[in-house]
């Protein structure tokens, strides 16, 4: 456009434009001071804003400059020098640097967590593994432990058999740490078939009826669990029985449709009841059965000898039938 | 001028009867969004003139300070409406003959005979403050633009406002005592006609008439260009005044009367036909018959548009102004006045309505000059040719960051 052109030359004279808009400091009005104060403050404080920044970037610059390794290990971490465990179980620091098997200086940063915890993991009395950095050079590990319920015995190729625990999930696994008193107090299983898988064995299926069974006798009735020596699951699957083999009674037939503390409580009875016998000696007590427990006697009375098969009846619910004993 | 950044800009109106501040934001050079508002009473000002800076300028600071409050945001720049009967306008024009040997006109031409017609010395002591350009006529024809096209003789004329540097100073100071700076200065009757007239209007031609309390504004368009503009000292001031000498009243009592009762013609025709001056029969009220308050009011209204008419002169020709006459400011809300500046111009009249995009709230006159401010800035800067502004240096940059702040 021409007129573009037109306006770029300047009139001749004075424009408004030439009138001078600045007023003397009395000039201004009370709300033009606070605004003008205002804008003095608004300035001071981007101006100061700007001089930190740049006094920031300054100093940042000088220190890269005059000590630029500083700066460089500064981001550098320190190497692991301890190690510490949280656990509900029995497993030491020892155990836990043994498994993990770190290589010595090496940095914090450096460590793979989750490789760490999956290398725990691998032993089944870990049932559960967190492992943390706690800078500047404590790694955390904290541990859920199984417990064992029972024992079992495997044979490993052509070497001597070999002792494994077994907890209440049927997890089989190697016990470390735990007191030979509480090994020896466990009772073996029977009648069970471990099935290798990797470097460990599969998971047992019932045991969570067996641990619910041996903790109910070794809550109820201790004297009885100690006389426990091997528990047979080989009827489990199939007729939903546990026997097992104490030193009192070599065969105890527990069902585990019925309630365990109602089978403790009768064996508990039968137990003290054959104990008033003449000859006293149980063969066996078969608690599987709703409303009677057959009992079979090591000796049984003369007066019974004659039966072909002799075995009593109990029913300790029912103290008339206590009489036919 | 108009740039592509955001900018929040306060249109002004320092009036003799009230102080209006418009905030507007200004995105991509173009588009407009008002975003407060600020209107205060007027003091200090008589006839478009600060005569108290202090009393002015507190005035104007409440306005302004209100605006802000409601925008929520601070003014960066002002734009000015310029009014008073401090100001004059007069008409040059200059022809120069088309240099090239094949008569074809170059913008060297057009640079030159420009600069030839805004070239006319001012009184001393006086500021431009626009060059308003008319046509070019290219032998004799009218032409928007004349480059390229062929012809011996170029001419263009200029209307040329300007006025007192001080009184024009004091307005600009006004503002500058709030620590703001006025970027462009606006005439008030500019203002109000780019707000209420069409392209087209202004092509059939169309007088626009704002009158507000103290000053009377007026532009008359023709062909698309301004022709004349001017300012009167003379408004709805005049009325009240008239009412209050005529019936012996006070100039509030007066100015309560013209609100209420003041006509541009005479309707009333029974001449026992009175009102009450209070209507609270209370002590002192009196009645005044109603055609006495319309004859007062009416005379005053012919004769200020018999003013306006004389002081058009020959630019003003019924024939040239197909679209009429359009009035505004506060006193155009006066009934009849319509019919009065009808007689006198021979024409149509109307009052002035703002256009669509304006809020309802805004749609009322007193708002017409500061909203045209607005109007014009974007719209009408290039048509109108404001001059060229001065580049501002690095202290004036550093300036503008307190200003703006």
């Amino acid at each position: 456009m021409s007129s573009a052109r037109e306006d770029s030359r300047p009139a001749p004279g004075r424009s408004w434009r030439d009138i001078r808009q600045e007023v003397s400091a009395p000039a201004l009005s009370r709300r033009g001071r606070r605004r003008r104060l205002f804008g003095w403050l608004k300035f001071g404080t981007l101006a100061a804003l700007a001089v930190a920044a740049t006094w920031g970037a300054v100093l940042l610059v000088h220190e890269w400059r005059a000590d630029r390794a500083a700066l460089a290990t500064a981001t550098h971490d320190a190497p692991v020098k301890n190690i510490l465990v949280i656990t509900d179980g029995v497993l030491t620091r020892d155990w836990v640097a043994g498994v993990l098997n770190l290589p010595a200086g090496t940095n914090m940063m450096a460590v793979v967590l989750p490789a760490l915890r999956d290398r725990l993991l691998e032993h089944g009395q870990v049932s559960f593994a967190a492992v943390t950095r706690s800078f500047p050079s404590t790694l955390v590990v904290t541990l859920k432990e199984r417990t064992p319920v029972a024992r079992v015995q495997a044979s490993a190729g052509l070497g001597a058999a070999e002792q494994l625990l077994v907890a209440r999930d049927g997890v089989v696994y190697r016990g470390a740490h735990y007191e030979a008193k509480l090994l020896a107090s466990l009772p073996w299983l029977d009648g069970i078939r471990l099935v290798r898988t990797g470097n460990g064995f599969q998971p047992i299926a019932g045991m969570e009826d067996v641990a619910a069974l041996l903790t109910t006798a070794q809550l109820q009735a201790p004297h009885l669990y100690r006389q426990w020596h091997v528990v047979s699951l080989a009827g489990l699957a199939d007729q939903d029985e546990i026997v097992v083999r104490s030193q009192d009674v070599p065969e105890i037939i527990f069902s585990r449709k019925r309630d365990w503390f109602k089978q403790i409580a009768q064996l508990d009875y039968i137990i003290d009841r054959a104990l008033l016998l003449p000859e006293p000696g149980l063969k066996s007590v078969n608690l599987a059965l709703e409303g009677q427990v057959p009992v079979q006697l090591l000796h049984p009375p003369a007066e019974l000898a004659h039966a072909a098969n002799p075995s009593f009846s109990l029913q300790p619910s029912q103290p008339r039938v206590q009489s036919d004993l | 001028m108009i740039s592509n950044h955001s900018r929040t800009i306060a249109a002004v109106e320092i009036g003799t009867g009230k102080i209006a501040v418009l905030i507007g934001e200004i995105s991509r050079g173009r588009s407009l969004n008002i975003i407060g508002v600020g209107v205060a009473p007027a003091r200090g000002v008589m006839k478009g003139e600060v005569v108290d800076y202090k009393a002015a300028c507190e005035a104007t600071h409440q306005a302004l300070e209100i605006a802000e409050k409601r925008a929520g945001t601070r003014i960066g720049e002002v734009w000015l409406a310029q009014s008073g009967g401090h100001l004059d306008g007069f008409y040059n024009e200059a022809s120069v003959n088309v240099k090239s040997a094949d008569n074809t006109v170059t913008a060297l031409d057009i640079a030159s005979v420009c600069a030839l017609a805004k070239e006319k010395e001012l009184p001393a002591g006086r500021s431009r403050i626009h060059e308003i350009r008319r046509p070019f006529h290219l032998d004799g024809r009218a032409v928007p633009d004349p480059e390229h096209l062929s012809g011996r003789r170029l001419e263009v004329g200029y209307w040329i406002v300007h006025g007192p540097e001080s009184k024009v100073s004091d307005n600009i100071h006004v503002v500058g005592g709030y620590h703001l700076e006025v970027r462009e200065l606006v005439l008030a009757s500019l203002a109000s006609g780019s707000l209420l007239t069409t392209a087209e209007e202004r092509t059939q031609g169309v007088l626009v008439i704002d009158i507000g309390k103290g000053v009377t504004d007026y532009v008359l368009y023709r062909d698309g260009h301004v022709l004349v503009t001017g300012t009167l000292p003379v408004a709805g001031e005049h009325v009240t005044n008239d009412l209050s000498i005529g019936l012996r009243v006070t100039t509030a009592q007066a100015e309560m009367l013209k609100l209420r009762q003041a006509r541009g013609t005479v309707q009333t025709r029974d001449k026992a036909d009175k009102v009450w001056l209070n209507g609270d029969a209370s002590f002192g009220d009196r009645q005044f018959s109603k055609v006495s308050i319309e004859t007062i009011t009416a005379a005053r209204m012919l004769e200020l548009f018999e003013v306006v008419r004389r002081k058009l002169g020959a630019a003003f020709e019924p024939e040239h102004c197909g679209a009429g006459v359009i009035l505004t400011g506060g006193t155009s809300r006066m009934p009849g006045i319509e019919e009065a500046a009808s007689r006198v111009f021979g024409l149509p009249a109307r009052r002035g309505e703002s256009p669509g995009w304006v809020k309802e709230e805004l749609k009322d006159p007193m708002f017409s000059t500061v909203l045209g401010v607005f109007q014009f800035g974007l719209r009408g800067a290039h048509e109108h040719a404001l001059p060229a502004r001065r580049k501002p240096g690095l202290l004036g940059s550093l300036t503008r960051i307190f200003a703006t702040s």
